[in-house]
């Protein structure tokens, strides 16, 4: 007999996890499938990093409350987050003008950025090369968390909370009769269900295909890529360190003690997730301008994952009208693994009460459609 | 003598070594590893969670060498009044030079051969004539682990050192040997591909029209309490010293594994005392191996152990390049068309493909040349290689039965970086039964060998705690660099 569920997640990414976590936490009867392993999409292979600094009313007030779940569930499941800042090293005024508007809306709404001096930078992570450096944005409440035993953790408990989680199992086809979702096809077969939730990010456009939505919901994956080097001393690196200038390079060390992250090289749309060469000298030629004594450390190995990008880096969230009870989470433009545990307080809102206090107006998935595109989020690390 | 050495070694290249603050003989060339092991030192570094380290089991072996941290001290040759003192894992340097303006090198060929053991050797020797070859060897020897036997090889005519050097003597102007020199990875460039290399922290790009994979295996790890302990050795790290450097792994040594003969022929010609323990349990010892216990209780004074459980192939060069595997005789190995390749353009032969003898690996290698010789129009007789290989039927590697039971699973190691079998044993335990997940929960095969040593006895331990086949395991691929390399090394926009 074909399980039946009143609530179906398609994506076993942090998103469609965070989110089965929150639904099973109010009660719901929730199944998510996941084609490979939970995590296996993006969510292994993100940088980690969890930031409230961005240049919009929504996404930071959308980050400030993820960051207070991060906290709150990683002291309660016991996994690694740690608030070890976001560090922004600016090299021109007009960079720092641009910053000095973006840390006014954090500050209006209760995030504590602040510009800070080259030798303020300096203190927080000594090694830093400073010499062209002329200010930072510092935001000592961001941070960053181990994707893989977060993920887990949310996996667990919200099969403890009776959630139920097929990994291996591959959507097929969803099936639609007049205009209501009566199921989904599946590897496994048929899962029943009333409501479907598009949380796969990279594959969105199909499982949307699949539904048969027409809405132009553009979300396009492309490949990003990112290095990881042998474990060193802990705390040498606390902060995710940011540079535009250098290659639009993140990176951080990671709780294990590996220095991570990646630069804005990007190859897209493309499902290709091959690591380059092209990459591996790129990363290593700008992580070496920012902390020169990298050079010393052995890089253990580089792969890629997908940046879901929309055109103006801001996700797709809420319900789409042309099937009934069809919601999207998708299109995260590289910062599904920070918002996840908002976005899933948010879409968990939608599904049960129809509203929320969030801002998900701003990620309107119909906006594309209206061709208003919102304010380019700062799209790094 | 040093208290280990098992030859006279060159009184002209004597010389005198400090190693933390201690006085010791040492050969000029020989690496630091070696000198020290010659005077009976094995503790050399230090992991990030505290367990003595030697050179020759698994884990890297960083060393401050004259005041330079994070120095590789199995590659580093000693020199008169070097300095060196032990370090943890997690310790580097601070102040490095980036040499951007260091011209790249970059050779263009019709083939590069990665791996210069009897099948690149092989493929290199029957594509010459015709064809402009790179030969990409890591070590600083040609013959990969034919070249460590002491004893004559089926097949070969004389002795494996004279065998290769006959073989080197042969060489063309068509062959360009990069000795010491580790391979990226394989990248698609168009027409070409691209294999990046580097030798110490020269960055060199080869571009090559086809490839041959001659990468080889790597030893198996056993697992034991203690079994990173110095004085545990890897059965290629006990070749090495004994026939290429001339230095006893101990005075007395325990052979355990399940190839104890191919130890035991050596060092009887060495003279070595041994015991072979078929089922160890712990090693023991303060800062060295001074006991070998065995799962009946028995105790064993020995001062060097040796695992000799025979070799399975190196899978990362193979799965990176875009390969498939599958398990077969007890190990994953490529899965290979008609033409021996694993993809269009890239062959492999020798003990990258399946394990089996020398002159076996030899003659694949020889076939992978003749194909590629005929995709290029020159005329070879591939067939009369394969008919030829049909008469070795590879090896099988017995499966160990994992006694998680009977051993106190912190203390043995599954990996080099502080991943004890406990780590991996609780998550199966806890009833994540994917590899996939336990890797990254666990950092199995995350760290410096990139799964090369430990992922085998991850997939193994899952395989028996749940019932899954081998072959259905979901294996993780290897990311480039198949080798690990200093960020400065390709810290380069060109």
């Amino acid at each position: 007999m074909a399980e039946r569920s009143e609530i179906l997640i398609i994506g076993g990414g942090i998103t469609g996890v965070a989110l089965a976590h929150e639904l099973a936490r109010r009660g719901e009867d929730v199944v998510l499938l996941e084609k490979r392993f939970i995590g296996s999409g993006s969510t292994f292979r993100c940088g980690t990093g969890i930031r409230q600094q961005f240049n919009d009313e929504a996404n930071v007030r959308l980050m400030k409350r993820s960051v207070e779940l991060w906290k709150r569930y990683s002291e309660e499941y016991g996994f690694s987050f740690q608030q070890t800042g976001y560090l922004f090293l600016l090299y021109d005024e007009e960079e720092v003008e641009e910053f000095r508007r973006n840390i006014a809306i954090q500050n209006r709404f209760g995030v504590p950025t602040r510009l800070i001096t080259p030798e303020e930078a300096k203190e927080i992570v000594p090694l830093l090369d400073i010499s062209e450096v002329i200010a930072a944005s510092w935001n000592p409440t961001d941070g960053k968390a181990d994707p893989f035993h977060s993920t887990a953790a949310f996996a667990l408990h919200a099969k403890e909370m009776g959630a139920r989680l097929y990994e291996r199992t591959e959507v097929k086809d969803i099936i639609v009769e007049n205009g209501e979702i009566k199921g989904v096809k599946t590897s496994r077969g048929l899962f029943k269900t009333g409501i479907v939730v598009n949380a796969t990010n990279a594959w969105a456009k199909l499982i949307n295909a699949m539904a048969g939505i027409r809405t132009k919901i553009p979300i396009e994956p492309y490949k990003h890529q990112a290095v990881i080097t042998q474990p060193i001393k802990p705390g040498s690196i606390n902060p995710m360190v940011i540079s535009f200038r250098y290659g639009h390079a993140y990176l951080t060390q990671t709780a294990h003690g590996g220095v991570v992250g990646g630069v804005g090289y990007e190859e897209g749309p493309t499902y290709d997730l091959s690591p380059s060469y092209e990459f591996l000298k790129e990363v290593s030629y700008y992580f070496t301008k920012i902390i020169p004594a990298l050079g010393d450390l052995l890089i253990l190995r580089t792969w890629a994952g997908y940046y879901a990008k929309t055109p103006d880096s801001n996700a797709a969230i809420g319900r789409i009208n042309e099937v009934d009870e069809f919601y999207i989470a998708a299109g995260f433009s590289g910062h599904g693994f920070m918002m996840a545990p908002a976005v899933a307080e948010m879409m968990a809102d939608l599904i049960t009460k129809g509203r929320t206090s969030l801002p998900a107006w701003w990620f309107d998935p119909y906006r594309f459609e209206r061709g208003e595109l919102r304010t380019t989020a700062i799209q790094m690390g | 003598m040093r208290p280990l050495d098992l030859t006279e070694k060159d009184p002209s290249k004597k010389i005198t070594i400090y190693f933390e603050g201690k006085a010791y003989e040492a050969y000029e060339g020989e690496k630091i590893a070696v000198a020290l092991l010659a005077n009976g030192v094995y503790w050399l570094t230090t992991s990030t969670e505290g367990r003595k380290r030697g050179a020759f089991y698994f884990g890297p072996l960083p060393m401050v060498i004259n005041g330079v941290k994070n120095t590789d001290g199995r590659k580093t040759p000693a020199k008169e009044g070097m300095r060196i003192e032990r370090q943890n894992y997690g310790e580097f340097q601070e102040d490095v030079r980036i040499d951007e303006e260091k011209p790249l090198l970059r050779y263009v060929v019709d083939v590069a051969v990665i791996g210069a053991g009897p099948a690149g050797l092989g493929a290199v020797l029957e594509m010459q004539e015709h064809l402009t070859v790179a030969l990409i060897e890591e070590r600083s020897w040609l013959g990969g682990d034919f070249w460590l036997k002491g004893i004559r090889q089926e097949g070969f005519d004389g002795e494996p050192q004279e065998v290769i050097s006959g073989m080197r003597a042969k060489f063309n102007q068509n062959v360009r040997l990069l000795l010491k020199t580790s391979a990226l990875g394989v990248f698609d460039e168009g027409e070409y591909f691209l294999i990046p290399a580097v030798r110490g922290n020269q960055l060199i790009e080869i571009l090559a029209k086809r490839v041959v994979l001659a990468t080889g295996a790597v030893d198996n790890i056993l697992l034991f309490e203690n079994n990173d302990m110095p004085g545990v050795f890897r059965r290629a790290f006990a070749l090495e010293v004994m026939n290429l450097w001339g230095v006893a792994p101990g005075r007395k040594v325990a052979v355990v594994g399940s190839r104890p003969e191919e130890m035991t022929v050596e060092l009887e010609r060495w003279g070595i005392d041994y015991v072979v323990v078929p089922n160890p349990k712990r090693a023991e010892g303060k800062e060295s191996v001074e006991r070998l216990i065995d799962m009946n209780g028995n105790t064993y004074e020995v001062d060097a152990v040796i695992v000799a459980d025979g070799r399975r192939p190196d899978i990362n060069p193979i799965t990176q390049a875009g390969g498939r595997l599958r398990f077969r005789r007890g190990y994953y190995m490529p899965v290979l068309d008609a033409y021996h390749r694993i993809r269009e353009g890239i062959y492999a032969a020798g003990s990258a493909v399946s394990i089996k003898p020398h002159y076996a690996n030899y003659i694949e290698g020889r076939l992978a040349g003749a194909r590629i010789l005929k995709e290029f129009s020159f005329d070879a007789e591939p067939c009369i290689y394969e008919e030829k290989l049909r008469e070795y039927e590879p090896e099988a590697v017995p499966l160990h039965r994992i006694e998680s039971g009977s051993m106190n699973l912190e203390d043995v190691q599954i990996c080099g970086c502080d991943v004890s079998l406990k780590k991996v044993h609780d998550a199966v335990e806890s009833g994540i039964s994917d590899l996939q997940i336990i890797k990254r929960l666990t950092h199995l095969a995350m760290g410096f060998c990139q799964g090369r040593f430990c992922l085998f006895n991850g997939a193994l331990l899952v395989s028996q705690k749940t019932g899954v086949d081998m072959a259905r395991i979901d294996l993780p691929v290897a990311r480039p660099p198949i080798k690990n390399v200093r960020m400065k090394a390709v810290a380069r926009r060109d």
